[in-house]
């Protein structure tokens, strides 16, 4: 089952291929069009099946397929979902329509070949999240670079061929020095054990010597937290989002930054728990700095893009914040708050690339008093608006609660610097907002710009209806991620020695989490 | 002991190339002739000789040795003949090559190679080097009324020449020592007398003779220029099928016969691994000539293969055979697009003729795409698992600084791999003249290298099976 979620994709983009016909063919671009929106919204309702059928109450792996794959190196083909990857998983799916839709007026030039990377990514991306296998998982992980930087490099604004290029060059650097580790880990587990396999299960508590282990620790997570982007690695970011198209940006900022953090929880975290505990507070640091200096920076962007993309520096800050407290509570509210960066930043993007697809200019400087001229665009710019900046009620606020939680029982003084950038995250976004939205229509440009269409409608209803949908239930959410996060936390903790144990976390029990819908934890 | 069994698929080829040179001198001036079609019909009996020799470890003479590990060669060599052959059709008439001296020297090169892969003398390695090198110094210079061409000849003849008489004095010494050329002879008596000044000579005359032939740094100076002297169809061959005989012979001599001298040429080679990596890299970057840009791959790829032999281990001597079949592929496809593009007035080598040939030639831009992500190591592509195993093997024996050093170089490798990526989608078509129609054979033969770049990316285990049966055979 997990096999087609992930293929489906894939060979829809293989379908898309032969529809579109020999070369750039306009008249089978709409063709091309409907058939790759089918697939992904064939896509998305499998993840949603998925999600269905999904069994909240375990954290073991779910679906799982394995099969051999690479006898003699012990690889084998094995994929499996539990809480923490199954909505990584949804997100995707409910993302790539999304993104075709919002490209579907701005992307003309050979729609065949974009359709088909996006659908290609797609596959990419899901794989990721449902890879077992660690040689398997660093096949997804670096086959989500090829489409993106071609989404970037060929669809792209005016620099698209320096971010497509500093885009791969940058993160391949991170990630082929993880496959260096991959294959060392398993080496060194062959060593202890006698088998050689590179299955996560099995590698979970190998015995390294230390410094193995902190070198293991370091690739996995500088191939992380480049992807996330963890300050100071962030620097490709702003460049990729600026000049991708409004779906590279969307799928960019809305799954492919979640691989990295889901790669710290999943990978470099558990796998490595000792290297992991004693620099846990170093990543935290950098990422308590990337959380105020990307709203720092964010504020004084004049361009819109480049200012959700500091944004997103600094709401990934966050996540990286609450898997570094390594309990309960900042573990959930990390990944909580992975989805609810997807669904809000990815409204954002979709937002800045319907007012750029209406002036050809993303400057806040040339908007203003749009709310005159376009009142429902605004309406839902100022939820999506709300929903990033973490207004209780809206999904954001779950997340960064659930987080700051986790990090005050772990690191008061970080938490506390962590806590401003809630503050300045309201400052630039609703400053950018009132800019671009309030006032008098100061541009004649501005002054008859048409208000949604029905195809725009389509976009943003399910985007913000789910915004507000798991800011009201985050129960929904948060019950069937519970499980595979203690199980996670756990492992973490158990594999250490006692004394370092009290410097990652506050042992049990765990407080209340007073929020409605919230399950109360014990695992005592 | 004396069957002809182990020369047949050499045997084959030999034949086909002097049917080939009967056509062309029985041809009438102006008559067209399907030359092209005896190679292929020699390199398919080969191919089918040694798949059917598999497992029966003939031997003829004494010295040539058609175990699995030569067979394994030979297959590859087939694959990378009967590519050229069919490349070859398309671009002899248009570049004005004389076609029988072109086809038979091509096929009597093969021959030389395979028997390089399956020798098991020193001298019969040093024949084998001898007859492949000459057709090859021939066909750099094949176009006569071309100045680069011949310039490219005389290089690669003079520093080609001077490998050579190094690689002999080697033999020379390891005669001395053992009182035999054979393999076996000189494995044993170095393995008694391993710290002989002159068992070191002998070890370091014939890896300076090796390294030349596989390009690895310092004695790479030739290839960048014969690459992009020579005709593209001969670069594409010689890149491929020079390399695979060479390492074939390179992983029998050191891997076997001078295994016991590991620990004296394990440094040295680590050296020159990780230099070849580097200057084939880094130098790669700064090329505007596509040629001469993946003559530079073409070393970094020698560097990543000596990986390899440097890890001594089961995993690295089956990954060189894996890693050989992997980048043949790949770059006789990319090279192979090359030459199938240009023509005598526009060669169409350099970065800029790339601009926009994704709007006028989706198919060929597609192809040489997946063979450039191959070249780069990129998943699911055969270049990904060629590269993960070389590095394994290095990893396995604790090689963590040269592994690191090789996937660092295989980054910058991607940035001038993309640089031809970034020339076909995302930059506007020049004023350029127009590109030549590709025939239906070459197009398939196309291809079947992507099928076959995929194939090796997605189910390797295969093919790796087979590798690892074949080093089984020798070491």
């Amino acid at each position: 089952m997990l096999s087609t979620i992930v293929f489906l994709p894939l060979v829809g983009a293989i379908l898309v291929l032969l529809l579109g016909g020999r070369g750039d063919r306009a008249d089978r671009e709409p063709i091309v069009r409907y058939a790759a929106l089918a697939v992904s919204l064939l896509s998305f309702a499998s993840t949603l099946w998925l999600w269905i059928r999904f069994n909240p109450s375990t954290a073991d792996f779910q679906f799982v397929e394995q099969r051999a794959w690479l006898p003699q190196f012990g690889i084998s083909y094995h994929l499996g979902v539990d809480g923490i990857s199954l909505f990584l998983v949804v997100l995707t799916g409910f993302l790539t329509p999304l993104a075709l839709l919002a490209s579907w007026k701005s992307v003309h030039r050979n729609v065949k070949l974009f359709s088909f990377f996006m659908l290609v990514l797609e596959t990419a991306m899901l794989g990721v999240f449902v890879s077992l296998d660690l040689f398997l998982f660093y096949i997804f992980w670096d086959a989500v670079l090829i489409p993106m930087y071609f989404l970037i490099g060929v669809w792209g604004y005016d620099r698209r061929i320096y971010a497509a290029v500093k885009f791969i060059l940058y993160t391949m650097v991170g990630s082929i020095l993880m496959l260096v580790a991959i294959i060392g880990l398993a080496y060194a587990h062959a060593a202890s054990s006698g088998t050689l396999t590179f299955d996560l299960a099995a590698l979970y508590g190998t015995t390294l010597s230390s410094s193995m282990e902190t070198w293991f620790f370091l690739a996995f997570t500088l191939a992380f937290v480049i992807k996330v982007p963890l300050f100071p690695f962030h620097t490709w970011l702003p460049d990729a989002h600026v000049e991708a198209p409004t779906a590279g940006s969307v799928i960019l900022a809305g799954v492919m930054l979640k691989m990295g953090t889901y790669g710290l929880l999943r990978f470099a975290f558990p796998l490595f728990p000792n290297a992991a505990a004693y620099f846990a507070p170093y990543i935290a640091g950098l990422a308590v700095i990337g959380i105020v200096y990307g709203a720092l920076v964010a504020m004084v962007q004049p361009d819109m893009k480049k200012l959700v993309a500091y944004s997103s520096v600094s709401h990934l800050g966050f996540v990286v914040l609450g898997l570094c407290a390594v309990n309960v509570n900042g573990v959930q509210g990390a990944v909580y708050q992975m989805l609810n960066h997807g669904v809000s930043t990815g409204g954002l993007f979709i937002i800045v690339g319907m007012l750029s697809d209406r002036r050809h200019t993303r400057l806040i400087s040339e908007y203003g008093g749009l709310k005159a001229v376009m009142p429902r665009l605004v309406a839902a710019f100022l939820l999506i608006t709300l929903s990033s900046v973490a207004l209780p009620g809206m999904n954001g606020f779950v997340g960064e609660f659930l987080i700051l939680l986790g990090a005050f029982r772990w690191h008061p003084k970080l938490a506390a610097v962590a806590a401003t950038g809630v503050i300045l995250s309201a400052v630039y976004m609703l400053w950018m907002f009132q800019r671009v939205n309030y006032g008098e229509v100061t541009n004649e440009k501005n002054r008859r710009l048409p208000d949604l269409s029905p195809r725009e409608w389509a976009i943003l209803i399910p985007t913000i209806a789910t915004a507000i949908a798991m800011g009201i239930f985050p129960g929904v959410f948060l019950r069937p991620i519970e499980p595979a996060v203690v199980r996670t936390v756990d492992r973490i903790h158990n594999t250490l020695p006692a004394s370092a144990r009290s410097v990652i976390s506050v042992p049990h029990p765990a407080p209340r989490v007073p929020h409605p819908g919230v399950r109360e934890r014990t695992n005592e | 002991m004396n069957s002809f069994a182990a020369i047949i698929p050499i045997l084959i080829v030999v034949l086909s190339a002097a049917a080939a040179m009967l056509a062309e001198a029985f041809r009438q001036p102006g008559e067209r002739m399907p030359i092209a079609g005896l190679g292929l019909i020699g390199l398919a009996g080969a191919g089918a000789a040694s798949f059917f020799l598999w497992n029966t470890d003939a031997q003829s003479f004494g010295v040539v040795h058609a175990d699995n590990f030569a067979l394994f060669i030979n297959i590859i060599l087939c694959i990378v003949g009967v590519l050229t052959m069919v490349f070859s059709h398309d671009v002899v008439e248009r570049e004005d090559i004389p076609s029988g001296e072109y086809y038979a020297l091509t096929l009597f090169a093969i021959s030389g190679m395979m028997l390089m892969a399956a020798a098991t003398d020193l001298l019969v390695i040093f024949l084998a080097l001898e007859v492949l090198s000459l057709a090859v110094y021939v066909l750099t210079g094949i176009r006569r009324e071309s100045a680069e061409g011949a310039e490219a000849a005389f290089k690669y003849f003079l520093l080609g020449g001077f490998s050579s008489a190094f690689f002999l004095y080697g033999i020379a010494f390891a005669f001395t020592i053992a009182g035999s050329t054979r393999l076996d002879q000189i494995g044993t008596a170095m393995a008694s007398a391993p710290h002989a000044t002159l068992a070191m000579l002998a070890v370091a005359l014939l890896a300076v003779g090796f390294a030349f032939k596989v390009s690895a740094v310092p004695f790479h100076m030739w290839t960048p220029d014969a690459y992009e002297g020579a005709p593209t169809i001969v670069t594409a061959f010689m890149s491929t099928g020079v390399k695979a005989a060479a390492f074939a012979a390179f992983l029998r001599v050191f891997l076997s016969t001078l295994q016991p001298l590991e620990g004296h040429w394990v440094p040295v080679l680590s050296v020159i691994a990780g230099a070849t990596m580097i200057v084939g890299t880094v130098v790669g970057v700064l090329q505007s000539n596509v040629k001469r840009m993946l003559a530079y791959s073409a070393i970094a790829h020698a560097g990543y293969l000596l990986l390899g032999i440097v890890a001594a281990n089961d995993a690295g001597k089956a990954a060189v055979l894996f890693y050989l079949l992997a980048y043949a592929v790949a770059n006789l496809g990319a090279l192979g697009i090359v030459a199938l593009l240009g023509t005598p007035e526009h060669p169409h080598d350099q970065l800029r003729d790339f601009a926009g040939l994704w709007r006028t030639r989706p198919g060929l831009a597609g192809l040489m795409t997946v063979f450039l992500l191959s070249l780069g190591g990129f998943p699911p592509t055969a270049g990904f698992i060629g590269k993960w195993y070389i590095f394994a093997a290095a990893v396995e024996r604790g090689y963590y600084g040269l592994a690191i050093l090789g996937v660092l170089s295989s980054v910058v490798s991607v940035f001038f791999y993309l640089r031809i990526v970034v020339m076909m989608y995302m930059t506007e078509e020049a004023a350029a003249p127009a590109r030549p129609r590709v025939s239906l054979p070459a197009m398939t033969g196309l291809a079947a290298a992507m099928l076959a770049t995929f194939y090796l990316g997605v189910l390797p285990t295969r093919v790796i099976e087979y590798a690892v049966d074949s080093v089984k055979s020798i070491f």
